[in-house]
């Protein structure tokens, strides 16, 4: 009984704040414009938070994953400027990504550093990569070609919706982060990982190198939202994607209390990172103060967590 | 659950307000600057006369959440946006505006088609200002120091007037054409420059003037000349923006002579002014509106 | 001095009198309700009524500081120690730290009190100082001992409940241990000694209590009573013996092979392993029994001399060693062994994914596991029970189960019995021996000598990483092993 309340209240309260926000904006909440918005507002955070959720799924965390997310998008932004097409930037972004997703993963799992530490560290190291590369300066205008940007105002029509590009793409990247871990043995050695990592390794997992595997995944997942991120706003700016990486952990978090035993899943990833983007959005239209929404949406995230863990105190 | 109650409860108390109203979003990512700051304040005050009701979007740095933001005042159907934002990094957003017919107005944002007007400073004119002040002061003879900033375009404007203006004096001569490393404020490295520029100028009177595209650079020269001794020579140095330090050192009196304030409160009552045309249906013809600026020099940096 | 316990879901009408200078034994196989015996009388869990009463007048016990102010004290199985901080403070860890001037702590008097409390306990080699953790398991037993103790700050303890005392100790220092129950015993105080080891309950108790699913079956004086007797009772099965008998002889093909093999800390090893044959490993606890097993898993390097499995080199890497049919059960079940949190399914085919191909195969992981859970006999709820909730004696069975789905050539056991119950015991020595009998050759180690001696085909004796003595297992009895433990000179 608890055990499913505490699976469930996550789930019901966000049943309850799209009920709200539906009796509250009778007009526009509850349309496919809006839904379709909201679709494409999350598409960046949905692809950093499955992707982290790789990782989280063998109990480490990648802090990260913002600043590698600005550092791909000036990756690209630097090398459209010097004249080269559109793949290769998009190449060069992804390929930073997973060298840095394997630095991250070689500091963990070869040195042996707490996740934690490793990547706050590596947070550092991307962003100052990022303000070295660009200067300090956004990069914008003629340097970004209307190709990539394009790609963020493109969408495929299905009769009178369109269908967002980025929105699309976050779908992708969801399904095959899902497929990932919930149907393969790649899948299945990480949360055996995250279950015991000792006996794991006892039981001939090779713990080193999927860690390896699994943060290069995560920094690949960063390194394309910061794309999308950059194709979004037409530009790049070596701090710009610094808000994904809590908004990310958040998500995760509030999806770990979906689950049975609180291991992290791709698919209540997801409904976490509804949660905060129905939120924003909702408020928004409610014209809540933006300082007094954050408060709320920081008190929403904690409540879950509370009411989970004290179902879970109560359960032992 | 009781949270989620208290919440609801909450949003409802927020939310009561009256229907009748024109809703008018201010979108913007830095609203932590003073200058947004004032601006949006200014213009919040100019609606309130005009009895809209606006509401305030802080992004806090996040330049994509701006585009977010701004498709939710859409679907939302606020009858204005007006954004504190470069419009080329927001261009997603202004495009769907547009489609909805919802007029979008840029507040110190930068010139953008999709914009039904920019409501600025003229940086043109501030470095004309300001550049003239020092050619005037030295009487047309002398050694001057530039401080700019090519990378960022509404900086690199003030240098190109700046440059005309001393190349049409024959007598003045462009000692060095510095760029500042501004990761630290530039104040710092503005200093350690202006400190080897002295250097190797040694005899008094070598150097006549500092001019800087903005506060910091000028601020940083000021350090180092101190520093160095040589504040009874009579450099002038001239900064813009007249942020608060440069309004002390300048309220001093000594070396640093010269700022330009840019009047945010009336930029904001002026983007007001261009949003209640917009809304009534009234074309607007110029896409720059430029809002006067007022030099600070010693008599009122007081004020 | 007697306790009277009601109606309890896990524990129904059980009555248990405890009288002081006697050591009384909870028997009852895992779920049999000893857990929950003991923490009701620890206060920790509330029962529907329970009455207690001693020296024939009431006592109250509603809470933790009730069981404490009745002089009452605990020592768990698992060493709850903070390994960081010293010995003496761990003893006096809990209680205010006597102090000088009334503020400053005054580690002399804290040093003093812990060695005391340690002296009275025989052992005075232990250094106080030392962080708790560098201690061996049996010095932190005794630790937990002596903090329980000086805990008898104005109240004596009455009654000291020992849960499981020797499962991390080697024999010798259960010996100690014996010695200090009998002080205590002499000093009046009531024991509720709670084992699995059968031997040992026959030597140092005096009365005995079996338990079985929650209820109370018997009560004896240990001298009236036999080995047969309590199994009887608690299982309410018939035990012919404790250990299966070997029936097909040992096979000729060598599976391993060590010559003069030394590795960073192991010396000296020289033992040729055949088809089927079940070779024990002893000696005074972390004498290299278990770096010898992480051997053939492929953690250790070998220096010099020739080793091989299988007439290759030894494994690389554990996922070598599985790859290669080596099993490895090890001794820490929870730490090493099992994803608690993680079903039934998933820890039985964790080693052997790769099997599986590149996607997953839920169907059939679900077929392997029902099979192999069926071989060892586990009971669960079904495949995607988490394995957190069975007992220990089912986790064991789960972590043989997995051992058993590759077809080992070579298994590896460190204390493959350790807190599990006598049923779930013997099932464990029948499937070694089923597997022995298929040609798995095993090498096995445990503190539990009789184990050791009622298993194996020979006994490796190891002293500080070497081996010291080879021995065939013939007549040799528990003290003649022990002897070994100490003795350089090779006397087989």
């Amino acid at each position: 009984m608890m055990q499913k309340l505490r699976q469930s209240g996550t789930l019901l309260g966000f049943v309850l704040i799209l009920l709200f926000f539906a009796l509250k904006l009778p007009d526009t909440f509850l349309t496919a414009r809006n839904l379709i918005n909201i679709s494409q507002q999350l598409s960046m955070l949905a692809v950093v938070a499955t992707t982290m959720t790789i990782v989280m799924v063998m109990n480490d965390f990648d802090l990260s994953v913002g600043s590698m997310a600005s550092l791909s998008g000036i990756v690209a932004a630097m090398i459209f400027t010097a004249g080269y097409p559109v793949w290769v930037g998009l190449s060069a972004a992804l390929l930073v990504g997973v060298l840095g997703g394997l630095f991250n993963g070689f500091l963990v799992s070869v040195v042996g550093i707490l996740p934690f530490v490793a990547t706050l560290g590596t947070l550092t190291v991307f962003s100052g990569m990022a303000f070295l590369l660009s200067d300090g300066k956004t990069v914008f205008g003629r340097d970004i070609p209307a190709s990539f940007s394009g790609f963020a105002r493109a969408g495929i029509e299905i009769g009178d919706i369109k269908i967002p590009m980025l929105t699309i793409t976050a779908g992708l990247v969801i399904f095959i982060c899902w497929c990932i871990l919930e149907h393969t043995n790649f899948g299945r050695r990480l949360y055996a990982i995250g279950g015991n990592k000792e006996a794991s390794h006892l039981a001939g997992i090779k713990v080193v190198r999927l860690r390896l595997y699994a943060f290069s995944l995560t920094g690949l997942g960063a390194a394309g939202a910061g794309l999308m991120y950059a194709a979004r706003v037409a530009s790049a700016n070596p701090t710009q994607g610094s808000g994904l990486m809590l908004d990310a952990i958040a998500a995760v978090f509030l999806g770990m209390t979906m689950s049975r035993r609180g291991e992290p899943k791709v698919i209540y990833t997801l409904v976490g990172v509804l949660i905060l983007g129905v939120l924003d959005n909702g408020m928004t239209q409610l014209r809540v103060d933006s300082y007094v929404r954050e408060i709320l949406v920081g008190l929403i995230v904690l409540a879950a967590v509370a009411v989970a863990s004290l179902s879970k105190l109560r359960q032992a | 659950m009781k949270t989620l109650l208290k919440t609801a409860v909450s949003l409802f108390a927020l939310t009561a307000s009256s229907a009748w109203a024109e809703t008018v979003a201010v979108i913007t990512p830095y609203l932590a600057q003073p200058g947004t700051q004032m601006a949006i304040e200014g213009f919040e005050a100019a609606a309130s006369e005009k009895e809209w009701e606006v509401n305030v979007i802080d992004t806090a740095g996040d330049v994509a959440s701006v585009i977010s933001r701004i498709e939710d005042s859409i679907t939302q159907n606020v009858d204005a946006i007006v954004i504190a934002v470069d419009p080329a990094q927001v261009n997603v957003g202004l495009q769907s505006a547009k489609e909805a017919g919802i007029p979008v107005v840029g507040l110190d944002a930068g010139t953008d088609p999709l914009l039904v007007a920019n409501v600025t400073s003229n940086g043109y004119a501030m470095a004309a200002e300001t550049s003239v002040y020092i050619a005037n002061r030295i009487e047309g003879a002398g050694k001057v120091v530039m401080f700019v900033f090519d990378a960022f375009p509404p900086v690199q404007i003030r240098g190109v007037v700046a440059d005309a203006i001393f190349g049409n004096f024959p007598d003045i001569e462009v000692l060095d054409r510095v760029t500042p490393d501004v990761s630290d404020g530039g104040i710092a490295d503005s200093r350690a420059k202006m400190e080897a520029i002295l250097a190797a100028n040694p005899e008094a009177g070598s150097i006549a003037a500092v001019w800087a595209a903005w506060d910091q650079p000028a601020l940083g020269a000021l350090q180092a000349i101190e520093g160095a001794g040589r504040e009874g020579e009579g450099i002038v140095i001239t900064g813009i923006d007249a942020n608060p330090q440069a309004r002390d050192a300048i309220a001093l009196a000594g070396n640093f002579e010269a700022s330009i304030a840019q009047d945010f409160g009336a930029m904001g009552a002026a983007a007001a002014d261009v949003v209640a045309g917009a809304m009534s249906g009234a074309e607007q013809r110029a896409r720059v509106i430029y809002v006067p600026t007022k030099m600070v020099t010693a008599n009122n940096a007081g004020q | 001095m007697s306790k009277a316990f009601g109606g309890f879901p896990a524990l129904a009408d059980v009555t248990l009198n405890l009288s002081s200078g006697r050591v009384h034994a909870l028997m009852g196989e895992n779920g049999a309700g000893k857990s929950t015996l003991i923490k009701l009388i620890a206060g920790v869990l509330k029962p529907d009524s329970i009455s207690v009463t001693k020296d024939g007048s009431p006592l109250p016990l509603n809470d933790a500081q009730d069981a404490h102010k009745a002089g009452f004290r605990f020592i768990h199985q698992e060493l709850n120690i903070v390994p960081q901080v010293s010995v003496a403070e761990n003893i006096l860890l809990g209680r205010d730290l006597p102090r000088r001037f009334g503020f400053a702590v005054d580690w002399n008097k804290v040093k003093t009190q812990a060695e005391e409390a340690l002296a009275f306990l025989g052992a005075t080699h232990v250094d106080v100082t030392l962080p708790a953790g560098d201690l061996p398991a049996g010095d932190k037993m005794m630790m937990k001992i002596a903090a329980a103790l000086v805990s008898a700050d104005q109240n004596e303890p009455v009654l000291y409940v020992l849960d499981e005392p020797t499962a991390a100790l080697t024999g010798e220092e259960s010996e100690m241990l014996f010695d200090v129950i009998e002080r205590l015993k002499a000093k009046g105080t009531a024991i509720l000694y709670v084992s699995h080891r059968i031997d040992e309950i026959l030597r140092i108790c005096d009365d005995i209590t079996v338990l079985r699913d929650g209820e109370f079956v018997s009560k004896n004086e240990i001298s009236k009573t036999s080995k047969v007797d309590i199994i009887q009772a608690m299982t309410g099965r018939d035990f012919k013996d404790a250990y299966p008998k070997r029936e097909v002889p040992i096979g000729i093909d060598t599976i391993a092979s060590l010559e003069n093999v030394d590795t960073s800390n192991l010396q000296n090893l020289n033992f040729e392993l055949r088809a089927g044959e079940i070779l024990g490993v002893s000696g005074l606890a972390e004498a290299g029994q278990t770096q010898l097993l992480k051997l053939f898993m492929g953690l250790g390097k070998v220096k010099s001399g020739a080793a091989s499995f299988l007439d290759e080199e030894l494994p690389r890497s554990p996922s070598d060693a599985w790859a290669r049919s080596v099993a490895y059960i090890p001794r820490e079940r929870r730490g090493e062994a099992l994803c608690l949190d993680m079903s039934v399914r998933a820890n039985i085919v964790l080693p052997h994914l790769s099997d599986y191909g590149f996607y997953a195969k839920p169907w059939l992981e679900n077929k392997d596991a029902l099979e192999f859970g069926g071989k060892v006999q586990l009971k669960s709820s079904g495949s995607t029970q988490p394995v957190g909730q069975l007992s220990g004696g089912n986790q064991q069975k789960i972590v043989f189960a997995r051992a058993i789905q590759g077809n080992p050539k070579l298994l590896l056991l460190d204390e493959p019995t350790r807190g599990v119950d006598i049923g779930a015991k013997y099932d464990i020595y029948l499937l070694v021996r089923e597997l022995s009998a298929n040609g798995c050759a095993v090498i096995l180690t445990s503190t539990d000598l009789p184990e050791v001696l009622g298993m194996c085909d020979r006994v490796l004796v190891m002293q500080e990483g070497r081996q010291a003595h080879l021995l065939e297992r013939g007549e040799m009895t528990s003290a003649d092993l022990l002897s070994h433990f100490f003795n350089n000179n090779d006397a087989a």
